[in-house]
């Protein structure tokens, strides 16, 4: 059956996003993009650094070698000014018009600042770009930034390369529930694969990764696992969990069941 | 004529254009330049006139999460 992930218009078969910072080296960039298979990754704009192994030629070029749909974002600024500039050189460079939005409003947890991406949001959407804006979980947050013309939400688990994972499930959840038909992709502060997996079994649509992967020992083999995880999540969520239950209920058939009557029913009792 | 470029100060025989600071610079593509904080667009370069004071920022493609 095929599962698309749909995001303004274009379709993904893959539902992870996988950022390429922090990678050993561009070589091991690319492994980890053909290990995941993602649907986008995230890229940056940087001041060219004399020898710098992230912002060099060899980055580029591998990186528009592997094919794959970028997602140019706005990481590190504080204003509105900033994130609007940004944007516009980023789509200059990357010719794209989608937009990983980022306002930062707190250098220590690297928190959205709620005010200023809504209205870099209005900005840019005004402007023709796609807007997919790293956000909080706070519900009213979100719908201002559905109101301003974002078609897709990117709400954290936690503040970024923590690798705490969802850190207010509930809140989560409840943006789920109250949004059922925005894409919502869980970004930062994811840390282990069961994390990824937890947040595609309540119902996001994708969720994107980078410290988790790159920063593990093995960045291959995590981007692997990461992906298995977010499949099994998203198979998971579509098979549709059974309730969960107080009380026991046996799975296996009581009909039939040997030395029936016996000892084992009144052991059972006094036990329980 | 007196620039900034990159953060760094920049001497340049005047009146250059931003297509002429780009040629000095030899660049790899791709890039995006700002003028005073505003994207000059690729079309725009030959016709941009650089003034002392300017400040010019210059990005690359980079890492990004």
């Amino acid at each position: 059956m095929q599962d698309t992930l749909r995001l303004y218009g274009y379709s993904f078969s893959s539902r992870i996003l996988l950022g390429s910072a922090r990678y050993e080296s561009p070589m091991l960039l690319v492994e980890a993009i053909n290990a995941a298979g993602p649907a986008m990754v995230t890229v940056a704009l940087r001041r060219q650094i004399q020898g710098g192994l992230q912002a060099g030629q060899a980055f580029w070029e591998v990186l528009r070698a592997t094919n794959r749909a970028l997602l140019p974002n706005t990481a590190g600024c504080y204003t509105v000014k900033e994130a609007v500039n940004t944007a516009l050189m980023a789509r200059e460079v990357f010719e794209t018009d989608l937009l990983k939005l980022e306002v930062i409003g707190d250098d220590q947890n690297l928190q959205p600042d709620p005010f200023a991406l809504v209205e870099a949001a209005t900005e840019l959407v005004k402007q023709g770009f796609r807007v997919l804006p790293y956000c909080t979980d706070d519900f009213v947050l979100c719908r201002r930034l559905l109101d301003a013309g974002c078609e897709v939400l990117m709400p954290w688990a936690a503040p970024i390369g923590t690798g705490q994972g969802p850190r207010n499930p509930k809140a989560l959840r409840e943006l789920r529930d109250r949004l059922p038909d925005v894409p919502l992709i869980v970004d930062a502060g994811l840390g282990l694969p069961s994390h990824a997996c937890q947040v595609m079994e309540w119902g996001f649509d994708g969720v994107l990764v980078n410290t988790a992967v790159s920063r593990s020992i093995e960045p291959v083999r995590m981007a692997t696992a990461f992906a298995n995880a977010t499949r099994a999540g998203r198979l998971g969520y579509l098979a549709g969990p059974i309730p969960v239950q107080d009380l026991a209920t046996a799975s296996t058939p009581e009909i039939g069941k040997p030395f029936w009557g016996e000892a084992s029913q009144s052991a059972a009792k006094v036990t329980a | 004529m007196s620039l900034t470029v990159n953060g760094q100060e920049a001497q340049m025989p005047d009146p250059p254009t931003l297509e002429h600071l780009l040629a000095i610079l030899h660049l790899r593509r791709p890039y995006a330049v700002a003028r005073n904080e505003e994207l000059v667009q690729r079309s725009e370069y030959q016709q941009c006139n650089l003034m002392d004071g300017d400040r010019i920022e210059i990005v690359h493609p980079s890492a990004g999460g």
